[in-house]
């Protein structure tokens, strides 16, 4: 006699858990999303049912991983909403300043207390040395980027770059929308709100990208980042100096790749779901170790994150600073960055990390015109033997900011330093290769998937989209088999999920 | 229409010795004028015709045109 279905345990594994968001890298994402994906088909006929689905859904998935704080979803599309209306009825003049001051002042006022109050505290703390105790606040997963997608919407209509939407429902997809509620793209509403008026029909060009992007995405998530964290980084981590400088090397390179597969998995996952909905969401990673510079490289990591930031902080700063021309720049740079840094985590390493990123990047500003003279000198310009050099550097750079990133005690990355200069042991690579086998193999591929050329890219993403439809089925069951065989029982949150 | 001498002023501080530009030309469209060099452009502009922007105006600026249409807003007055 087949066992009862319990109730109890349905509703468990559905309702909110705050140690349990749901990811969708798990299997009851998959679950969910398929029959989310078979009522959206039946029902895309009919505009208004079928963004009432999505807002549903959308709600749904983000009230499993942030509880009751979903009404902050709900907040931010009636306060931004309501403001975008005023902003664009109101003429030019004080009042209309005073709105959209007000607007930026509640959306950031969100953000802030949430993520940023317990911080304070600790700033107070530090200064008046007291004993003030930290606050039990909750951080709802996704609030950085869903308040940032918001802002732009208040921004652009402020700067007169977009009217505002008529339609509140149309609104409230664009900010619940699920797909990049978490952990963004951040979308732009002058991108997104067009799409909604619409009536487009996926391709199968279309369905050959997303389904690249999910396979790339869960083989990113679980193959490398999962794995090689759970396998081999935290290991390192966790006692830099129980080994050796060569393993610790390894550790950072690692490191480097497993928060580029993180993120720019879970943001292939975006990207590839709302594609499979009719949606075209923004890129946000485009090969980052390829970067000949850091400026390349925050044209290439990140990409929602960085134009925001480039958009409406660092350009209206320059452009404020410009009598100080060149020192305009560098100030820019370090307010951006700081904030940068600070956006991503309340704490001093991230202040350091946004700092250094600033100081980066001024010297770059600085030392281009002598480097651009001496390379012309040496007839080296723009050749391929000076960008693989200008790639090693940029790496290096990025992957020992990526420390202070990691890690929240300054000891920590002395001690992975010191173990790198001065107890490196090189000779012990073979050993490294013969009892890591598997950790090796990753870290190459992982690389070399990372150096693909994008011509190749391409064409797997053709054949992808004319494959027959038992092709496609076939080939994303056997990206799930790999997956199963490599993930751990409970999929990790992706790390940029603490921001 | 851009006027030979707003392109002469934006030629120089690129130092470009040519470049065709006109009204819809946009700044990632013109060899060297990126975020950086852009405030340099805009500070020259001011300082040639001697004219002053407001901030908000100049961040709405969406190609030359636009910028010569500020600038000819600015001396008219």
């Amino acid at each position: 006699m087949p066992a009862p279905i319990q109730l109890e345990k349905i509703w468990d594994l559905l309702k909110f858990n705050p140690d349990d968001p749901l990811l969708f890298h798990t299997s009851l994402f998959f679950f969910l999303f398929v029959g989310f994906l078979i009522l959206y088909n039946i029902v895309s006929k009919y505009k208004s049912a079928k963004f009432l689905l999505i807002i549903l859904f959308s709600l749904y998935f983000y009230y499993k991983s942030a509880g009751y704080l979903a009404a902050i979803l709900i907040v931010s599309a009636v306060v931004n909403f309501s403001f975008g209306a005023l902003i664009y009825r109101t003429p030019l003049g004080l009042a209309r300043r005073l709105y959209f001051i007000l607007a930026i002042v509640i959306n950031v006022g969100i953000l802030a207390y949430f993520k940023y109050t317990n911080f304070i505290i600790q700033i107070i703390n530090e200064v008046q040395r007291s004993q003030i105790e930290p606050l039990n606040i909750f951080l709802p997963i996704g609030i950085s980027f869903y308040t940032f997608k918001a802002m732009s919407y208040i921004i652009d209509i402020y700067m007169e770059m977009m009217e505002p939407t008529k339609s509140f429902r149309n609104f409230c997809v664009f900010i619940f929308f699920f797909p990049n509620i978490q952990l963004g793209p951040i979308e732009r509403a002058s991108n997104f709100l067009p799409q909604l008026e619409e009536d487009y029909q996926i391709t199968n060009a279309d369905i050959g990208r997303a389904l690249f992007l999910i396979s790339t995405g869960l083989l990113k998530l679980a193959l490398i980042s999962d794995y090689l964290n759970a396998n081999f980084i935290s290991q390192v981590f966790d006692w830099p100096e129980r080994y050796t400088g060569f393993q610790n090397l390894i550790a950072t390179y690692a490191y480097s790749l497993q928060l580029y597969c993180d993120f720019s998995g879970y943001s292939d996952l975006a990207i590839g779901i709302a594609l499979l909905m009719g949606y075209k969401l923004m890129d946000n990673f485009n090969a980052p170790f390829k970067a000949t510079s850091i400026a390349d490289f925050w044209r290439r990591w990140h990409i929602s994150l960085s134009r925001w930031l480039l958009d409406y902080l660092f350009k209206p700063l320059q452009i404020k600073f410009r009598r100080l021309k060149m020192a305009s720049n560098i100030i820019s740079l370090f307010i951006t960055f700081i904030i940068c840094g600070i956006w991503h985590n309340a704490g001093w390493n991230f202040v350091i990390w946004g700092a250094l990123h600033g100081f980066y990047m001024s010297v770059g500003i600085l030392l281009q015109k002598p480097k651009t003279f001496i390379y012309k000198k040496l007839g080296i310009y723009n050749t391929a033997g000076l960008r693989f050099v200008q790639r090693v550097i940029t790496f290096h750079l990025i992957a020992f900011s990526f420390l202070i990133f990691r890690f929240t005690h300054i000891e920590k990355i002395k001690a992975v330093l010191v173990q790198i200069f001065t107890y490196f042991h090189g000779e012990i690579y073979m050993q490294f290769i013969e009892k890591l086998p598997v950790i090796t193999a990753l870290i190459i591929t992982g690389f070399l998937f990372h150096f693909f050329p994008e011509k190749a890219e391409n064409k797997i993403k053709s054949i992808m989209g004319n494959m027959p439809i038992v092709g496609k089925v076939l080939l994303l069951a056997v990206v799930v088999y790999i997956v199963a065989q490599f993930k751990s029982a409970n999929p990790i949150a992706p790390t940029y999920f603490q921001y | 229409m851009i006027t030979d001498e707003l392109k002469k002023v934006i030629l120089k501080q690129l130092n470009l010795d040519e470049f065709e530009i006109n009204d819809e030309t946009t700044a990632p469209e013109v060899p060297g004028w990126d975020s950086l060099s852009h405030v340099n452009i805009i500070v020259a502009v001011e300082e040639h015709f001697k004219v002053k922007f407001k901030s908000m105006e100049v961040l709405k600026l969406k190609n030359v045109g636009d910028l010569q249409r500020l600038v000819d807003s600015k001396l008219s007055k």
